[in-house]
């Protein structure tokens, strides 16, 4: 049957396209990723999906699941054509239950969306990813996303109690429930989330959340290079504070944040580490206090942020200096690949010494960022978009910074996800878990149409 | 060949962070419809992708809003790679029957409405006196003089009390033909031409296209001011009385946030009675739909983007102040449930 008649006939004519105008549109994300799909469909609820899945299944059509578009790895990119499925536009907040402190949303829902409704109420949604103004839920759960807080409150994964998915046959199942905890079997919820829609497509998603802290600092220290800073932050965990970000810059990118925001007057210095602390206003007080004292030996200057309004405008900005650091040459562009290390704390000095050396080594200025109280460094590379040379010495930097993580112990995504820009680590970083995640795979997606290259699988 | 300025497009990293300004992607939903997309649009063609009414569409339905540029953390320049995009297609012929139209409307009539009658007929209704040559020329633009005559007289009349007055024969400033792709060299050519007639050294404007146009695209010999920056300098010649009134303003995207006039208005305002600010204002101003050719180009997007923007009217308010004439009429024809006034329409009830 004709595959976009059948679409139109499930959504409607308005929802389902092949212009090839959209297909191009639809082609990439924020990935170097491309792969052309052979339609787009836009559903509005679960029955839709549900329909699409089970025709596709019946004709064996890969369906790739896409929020915003907003992936770092591919993930949201049809390798093998078929259909994408958008479903930002399935995007209300379905309920709020601050009693039984959850939410109900569809997975369309912009993140900062979520948190503007909920901050209203005094609760929030803690995982923080820089994306938080375009990203979608959806996507963040099926990355295992998180961001700047994950340090103190983990990633989307412990936030997750119950997902609405349909399967790759178009059954619908719940994965939780509505209670804080549940030992009923194997957790489907945590098999889901990170699984970038190669085992099933949310429709749903039931959140944990949490009240908002009465009070927030932040504390800027200085340092001479970014091994000093790496020490300091060693230390502060191992001192007992845990902050609710921990944000590495170098000298580069202090320079990019203000000169995106020139409100942001952040000191020049050859690392700057951002120390946000919350919980009441003595607690702050007294972990600020700690914070001072046991980065003072390694550090150049410390100061603290003079208040609400200087904090939010460092944190906006800090949100999206990833994309900023094209500024730095109108020639140049922040191409988005080797971007997502994470290496267990203690290494996160031998992993900047390596970068340091990486970038000597090919030639390519590299900045780096990142959650560092976590061990996730961000490293940003900007090439000329038309010099062959500059991507074969991109790529060869890249793979070389995720050898070297995996070498440390780590991993090569720590909340970006893999889909396909990282699949070619799996095997070296999971060894033969990887099988089992293949068996996984096969056991729920038999004809193999959910996002199919992704992962390694 | 196209010209389409490969190095601004792949300025864009396709971070998405434009995904959550674009009102126009907000509506439409289709990534096609957002900044993004439209850059991504633009690649495609530059990569062989066909020109089909789709493409034109994706392109044509950017209100030039300016909210993608003002934010985008990567330093590139949608509107500018849309623009281009856009008059390097018409440059090979490859339009929609909505541009064609528009610019033979223009081209023929000298104003963007098509209007065959005299532009200066408003001044049947203007008492006083025109002078020959003036320091300042009121640029009365083309929705103005045919659609908003009382606004225009009431604009001149406050105007030609200083050392203002207006072209002898003024045509279409080239605005809707800039931002739809056209290349207006003859209309800039006329009007400069009147202007060194009158000898004025400054244009005073009321609407923001114009603003924008003869600032970014007329030649530096003139100054140009909005009608507020020019009022802002003589409230205390104007000797306004207080009003007992309470308002809200919109700014027009091609004043505000593309020229950065928002103080002006504002201070004209509050000369004269209580301002309640819109919810989103300044730099984060809504646009009101009508910019870059949708208005004309797709009117019933442009409207349900009209009835986004009324709703951030805030209560208790006696007008909307407008400050440029096709932000009016989008607002208006968007079903505006508070009446809708121009500034110095405003200002003229302050000195009765
Ligand atoms: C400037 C910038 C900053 C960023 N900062 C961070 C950060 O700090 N932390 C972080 O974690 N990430 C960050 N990211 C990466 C990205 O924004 C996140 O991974 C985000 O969660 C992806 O969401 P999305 O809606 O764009 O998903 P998409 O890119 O559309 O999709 C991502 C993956 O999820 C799958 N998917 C999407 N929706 C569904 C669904 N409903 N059901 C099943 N599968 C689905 C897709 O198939 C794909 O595999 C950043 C990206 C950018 C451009
Ligand atoms: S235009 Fe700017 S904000 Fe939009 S995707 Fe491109 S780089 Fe990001
Ligand atoms: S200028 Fe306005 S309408 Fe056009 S892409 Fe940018 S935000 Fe959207």
């Amino acid at each position: 049957m004709d595959l976009i008649k059948k679409l139109h006939e499930i959504v409607g004519i308005d929802r389902a396209t092949t212009s090839p105008m959209q297909l191009y549109c639809y082609s990439s994300d924020s990935s170097q990723i491309r792969g052309t799909p052979e339609c787009v469909v836009r559903p509005q609820n679960t029955g839709q999906v549900s329909q699409v899945l089970r025709f596709a299944n019946e004709h064996d059509i890969p369906v790739t699941a896409r929020g915003a578009g907003t992936g770092l790895a591919g993930g949201a990119v049809a390798l093998e054509g078929g259909i994408v499925l958008d479903l930002s536009g399935m995007d209300r907040i379905l309920d709020i239950d601050i009693n039984n402190l959850q939410v109900a949303v569809e997975p369309g829902v912009i993140h900062s969306r979520l948190n503007e409704v909920l901050g209203t109420e005094g609760f929030f949604f803690p995982p923080d990813p820089g994306s938080s103004e375009m990203c979608t839920l959806g996507g963040l759960i099926a990355n295992n996303g998180s961001g700047m807080r994950s340090v103190k409150y983990g990633t989307t994964r412990s936030y997750v109690l119950d997902l609405e998915i349909v399967m790759a046959d178009g059954s619908v199942i719940n994965t939780g429930s509505k209670t804080l905890k549940s030992s009923a079997g194997y957790d489907l919820t945590r098999l889901m989330v990170g699984s970038e829609g190669t085992l099933g497509i949310i429709t749903k998603a039931v959140l944990k959340i949490l009240p908002l802290p009465k009070a927030r600092t932040v504390v800027l220290a200085s340092f001479d290079n970014p091994v000093l800073a790496g020490e300091a932050v060693v230390k502060t965990l191992s001192a007992g504070v845990i902050p609710s970000a921990c944000e590495i810059l170098d000298r580069a990118t202090v320079e990019v944040l203000n000169a995106y925001d020139p409100n942001i007057a952040i000191p020049d210095a050859g690392a700057t580490i951002l120390f946000e602390l919350d919980g009441t206003v003595s607690s702050v007080k007294e972990q600020a206090k700690i914070v001072e004292a046991v980065c003072m030996p390694f550090a150049s200057g410390i100061r603290i942020a003079a208040g609400g309004e200087e904090m939010k405008e460092i944190w906006s900005a800090r949100r999206l200096v990833g994309a900023a650091i094209s500024r730095i040459d109108p020639n140049k562009t922040r191409v988005y690949v080797g971007e997502d290390i994470g290496v267990p704390i203690k290494e996160v000095p031998r992993m900047l010494k390596f970068i340091q050396s990486i970038s000597g080594e090919f030639g390519l200025p590299i900045i780096t960022y990142g959650h560092i109280g976590d061990g996730n460094l961000h490293t940003g590379m900007c090439i000329d978009m038309l010099d062959n040379e500059q991507w074969k010495q991109l790529d060869l930097a890249a793979d070389k910074i995720h050898r070297t993580a995996i070498m440390l112990g780590g991993t090569v995504s720590a909340e970006h996800g893999i889909g396909s820009a990282r699949s070619k680590y799996m095997r070296l970083e999971r060894g033969n878990a990887l099988d089992v995640m293949i068996l996984i795979k096969r056991a729920l997606d038999p004809r193999g149409i959910l996002n199919p290259g992704k992962l390694g699988l | 060949m196209l010209d389409l300025d490969l190095r601004s497009i792949l300025k864009c990293v396709r971070c998405g962070a434009c995904r959550s300004v674009c009102p126009v992607l907000e509506e439409v939903g289709w990534e096609s419809a957002g900044a993004r997309g439209r850059i991504l649009v633009a690649h495609g063609i530059s990569q062989g992708l066909d020109v089909d009414a789709d493409v034109l569409e994706s392109l044509n339905t950017c209100m030039t809003c300016g909210m993608c540029k003002q934010m985008c953390p990567a330093g590139a320049n949608p509107t500018y790679v849309i623009e281009n995009t856009r008059r390097q297609l018409v440059m090979r012929g490859e339009m929609t029957e909505a541009q064609r139209k528009l610019n033979e409307r223009i081209m023929e009539s000298g104003n963007s409405l098509g209007e065959v009658s005299d532009r200066r007929s408003w001044l049947s209704e203007y008492k006083g006196e025109i002078k020959e040559t003036a320091g300042y020329v009121y640029f009365v633009g083309c929705l103005g003089a045919y659609r908003y005559p009382e606004s225009v007289v009431a604009t001149f009349d406050v105007l030609s009390r200083f050392d203002v007055t207006i072209l002898p024969d003024e045509i279409c400033c080239g605005s809707p033909l800039i931002r739809t792709g056209f290349d207006v060299d003859e209309l800039i050519a006329h009007n400069i031409e009147q202007m060194r007639k009158v000898g004025a050294h400054t244009f005073i404007t009321s609407c923001a296209g114009c603003h924008n146009t003869l600032i970014q695209s007329y030649p530096d010999e003139f100054e140009v001011m909005h009608v507020s920056e020019f009022l802002e300098q003589h409230l205390p010649e104007l000797q306004l009385r207080r009003l007992k009134l309470t308002v809200t303003y919109h700014d027009a995207c091609h004043l505000g946030r593309c020229r950065g006039v928002f103080d002006a208005p504002r201070r004209v305002i509050e000369a004269v009675c209580d301002l309640k600010e819109m919810k989103t204002n300044r730099e984060n101003a809504r646009c009101c739909g009508g910019g870059g050719g949708v208005r004309t180009g797709y009117p019933d997007l442009s409207l349900a983007l009209a009835k986004k923007r009324l709703e951030e009217i805030p209560d208790g308010v006696d007008y909307l102040i407008t400050s440029c004439p096709l932000c009016t009429k989008n607002l208006i024809e968007g079903g505006s449930d508070t009446d809708v006034l121009d500034l110095v329409e405003l200002v003229r009830l302050a000195i009765e």
